[in-house]
């Protein structure tokens, strides 16, 4: 017998992460793949996303969520949506990030997954900012605390921070153009050089696409980069440091075992 | 009730067993009492009761524990709530909600109880802890004893036949403690609540308790009525103390039962000992110091000066603006009124090393001056931070608690160590004034000596003052020269530590009350003074 785990995705729930993964990704990418110009596909990936999320977090909090990592979870939760309002106004500040990523890496990139939809959903709502781009963002969010798996888990000290700040600025960047792809179709109108051009060629549209993202990125997607790289630089090693000590303090995953009497084990040994 | 059988626990990486082989049983409506050293366990026992250890933190148990028929080997801790109440050691951690009625209705929301049930409850409670004056204040305003009054209010909602309560009034001054042990008192009474609870002052609960379990240094456990227990144990209050020195032939655990017995020792004439020899020069003054927060005031034109080579207690209630004087005597603000001369400089003026070498500020939080991840870090850091050869902080450290370990994480040592830690941290920037706030919160007696013996030292070799805030009268009268009373931000009372705690029977230490009239506040002045006479 052991103690409850972190949460991570498995049997049925891993497999409606990824159902309702693809489906948003679908959701972002459609500008590329559809290439019609009657119907509205804009409109039904709009509807599409935010139920694929609501269907993913019924189907992990249904028992798989212990009570050691609600409460992981709420805690930062509430310190990531809480820190993302304090960027808003100032052009790509955004400190939640370098949190978010931090945090997935030391409890894995399944309760990064969740805590990343939940902040996001969670600071929606501190800001108002509800509609059905939060869904977008929240997918987004999450699969970068997903991300997170692609580092090697044994890497630790320098080599560690250094290829978190690299994480850090590939999901700052992933994170921008996310948020173009989703807005980008209804940003325009349709009379721009830069618009969506529904029915033209994929190449043409992914050009026009990369001018335009390439045009907020200035202004957006590398200040975040830099922020988030640099805190991650800054004040990774002791962030790691106590989120590593709250891990072994919530002993997760150890081993209980009864027995009928001490010294008939140690006898035994 | 509750009964365990054969119970040790290994906890996981590790190889000491934390309790051997205990078996004990607990009636219904019984109030017993855990104690032993810090570290020893306590805590452990605490928590095995409602399953938390080991199905929250894992280890190896053995033996079983059974609470009103259910082992809680068999279920989760949470299968328990209804049954176990639990109330940490600092409530105030513990609290989800902002608002009193609503802290109380939580819990029974989380289960899902009805509304018009959870309605009735919340005002049983409300009435039975006199809670119902503070129904609509919001938790952070209350005084600590009222907190602790709703933790344990949050807990009775769910109708626990089990109240389990950890250092309940280790934080409380000594009236507001009074209120939660006769609040206990009642529930065990009137309503037969099994309690248990855990406690380091034991002057304070040991007349209130049925029966006592010793958890001793070695492992070994005993349980049994507080006279069997006390009288071949090392960790005993005052009075018991008091009762050996004198010896006499049963050990009382109330001021009324060893006040029967004594009645010879009082009667007699004694020679009142010669004063101790007064301290003149000025170190700290302060003058018509005031300061509020937010509209409250917490200080009201204080005015005191203490001398060098004086250790003065500051003594008051819970919010009386202790820990305001304290900050505004290390610097931490500004007084809005009057000013303090710190050796004759303004404490807020100074900086850096010199600031260390001026004054040595223990916070009430020991804790929040301790960032490395090891002790041996951190007594690195402090050697190096004052230019000491390397190793003299911990040398300091290796004098006051001896077999610390130095890989260890500061938020991993007991209460004791880690005290130990920030005082020789402290200590070896060799600060011209030693200020503490509340210093001994969850230390054991034998860490308290300790403590003592350091402040005492420091104090008379290098004849510098020491100030320190506190609730524990056992400590002010056997270290104190001088106690300054606070109360709504004014000095009450100012003088010495017999005239000022003789006065306050709230404030009295236990030999005090046991031999009032007669001068004495600790075991020691009154085996001098019998000693002195023959």
């Amino acid at each position: 017998m052991r103690t409850s785990g972190v949460f991570t995705f498995k049997g049925a729930s891993l497999i409606a992460l990824f159902l309702t993964s693809a489906i948003s990704a679908l959701g972002f990418l459609w500008p590329f793949l559809i290439n019609e110009k009657q119907g509205h596909p804009q409109w039904i990936f709009l509807m599409a996303t935010p139920f694929a999320l609501l269907l993913l977090l019924i189907s992990s909090s249904n028992n798989q969520l212990d009570s050691k990592s609600i409460a992981l979870l709420a805690v930062l939760t509430a310190l990531i949506a809480a820190l993302r309002p304090m960027g808003t106004g100032a052009v790509g500040i955004e400190p939640m990030w370098f949190v978010l990523i931090l945090s997935a890496r030391v409890f894995g990139p399944s309760f990064g997954f969740l805590l990343g939809t939940l902040s996001m959903l969670l600071s929606a709502i501190l800001t108002g900012g509800m509609g059905p781009w939060v869904a977008y963002q929240a997918f987004a969010a999450g699969w970068i605390g997903l991300g997170v798996a692609l580092i090697p888990r044994s890497l630790r000290g320098k080599k560690e921070i250094f290829a978190l700040v690299i994480y850090g600025i590939l999901a700052a960047e992933f994170f921008g153009i996310a948020m173009d792809l989703q807005f980008w179709p209804w940003a325009l109108g349709t009379d721009t050089q830069l618009s969506y051009l529904a029915g033209a060629p994929i190449a043409e549209n992914l050009s026009r696409f990369f001018s335009y993202h390439f045009l907020s990125a200035m202004a957006w997607d590398i200040p975040r980069a830099i922020f988030t790289a640099s805190l991650i630089a800054i004040a990774g090693k002791s962030i790691l440091q106590t989120l590593r000590r709250a891990h072994t303090k919530a002993a997760f995953l150890t081993p209980i075992e009864f027995i009928e009497h001490v010294k008939v084990q140690k006898a035994s040994n | 009730m509750i009964t365990f059988s054969n119970v040790s626990l290994i906890y996981p990486q590790s190889t000491k067993t934390i309790l051997e082989d205990l078996s004990f049983q607990i009636e219904e409506g019984e109030m017993v009492l855990v104690m032993g050293e810090t570290g020893s366990g306590k805590s452990s026992l605490l928590r095995l009761i409602n399953g938390l250890v080991p199905h929250h933190t894992g280890g190896i148990l053995a033996g079983d524990i059974s609470v009103d028929g259910i082992s809680t080997r068999t279920v989760k801790p949470g299968s328990l709530a209804h049954l176990v109440g639990i109330v940490g050691q600092n409530p105030i951690n513990g609290f989800v909600t902002d608002i009193v009625e609503e802290e109380l209705a939580f819990s029974m929301e989380a289960l899902n109880f009805a509304p018009d049930v959870m309605r009735k409850r919340v005002e049983e409670v409300l009435d039975l802890l006199s809670l119902s004056a503070l129904r609509n204040r919001s938790i952070a305003t209350l005084s600590g004893g009222e907190q602790q009054r709703l933790a344990i209010g949050a807990a009775l909602v769910m109708h626990p036949k089990v109240l389990v309560l950890d250092e309940p009034t280790s934080a409380l001054d000594p009236i507001a403690a009074e209120e939660v042990l006769s609040v206990l008192h009642r529930l065990v009474h009137d309503l037969s609540v099994t309690v248990i609870i855990a406690e380091h002052r034991l002057e304070r609960v040991i007349q209130f308790v049925d029966r006592i379990i010793f958890i001793e240094g070695n492992g070994d456990t005993s349980i049994g009525t507080a006279d069997e227990i006390l009288k071949n144990s090392d960790l005993v209050p005052p009075i018991v103390k008091l009762a050996r020195a004198l010896n006499l032939s049963e050990i009382g655990t109330s001021v009324r039962e060893v006040r029967r017995q004594t009645e010879d020792v009082r009667s007699k004439e004694y020679v009142r000992p010669s004063n101790t020899p007064t301290h003149t020069s000025t170190a700290i003054e302060i003058s018509k110091v005031s300061h509020s927060y937010s509209g409250k005031t917490a200080l009201n034109g204080v005015s005191a000066s203490i001398n060098h080579g004086e250790i003065v207690a500051i003594m008051g209630r819970n919010g009386a603006g202790k820990s305001t004087l304290l900050h505004s005597i290390v610097g931490l603000h500004s007084p809005q009124a009057g000013e303090i001369r710190v050796d004759g400089v303004d404490p807020t003026t100074l900086k850096g090393a010199e600031r260390r070498k001026s004054i040595g500020y223990v916070p009430q939080e020991p804790s929040d001056l301790l960032f490395a991840s090891t002790v041996s870090e951190e007594c690195a850091l402090a050697d190096r931070s004052n230019d000491l050869t390397p190793g003299s902080t911990a040398s300091l450290l290796n004098r006051l608690v001896p077999d610390i370990s130095t890989h260890a994480h500061p938020n991993d040592l007991s209460e004791g160590q880690r005290l130990a830690l920030v005082l020789s941290i402290v200590l070896s920037g060799n600060p011209e004034v030693l200020v503490l706030d509340e210093p001994t919160r969850g230390l054991d007696y034998r860490a308290k000596n300790l403590f003592a013996i350091a402040l005492r030292e420091y104090a008379t070799q290098f004849n510098r003052p020491v100030l320190l805030a506190t609730h524990d009268v056992e400590l002010v009268a056997e270290l104190a020269d001088r106690v300054l009373f606070l109360a709504e931000g004014e000095i009450v009372a100012d003088g010495t530590t017999l005239d000022v705690l003789l006065s306050s029977p709230a404030f009295a230490p236990q030999v005090a009350k046991v031999m009032s009239p007669k001068p004495w506040l600790t075991v020691s002045d009154v085996v001098h003074a019998i000693e002195g006479q023959s």
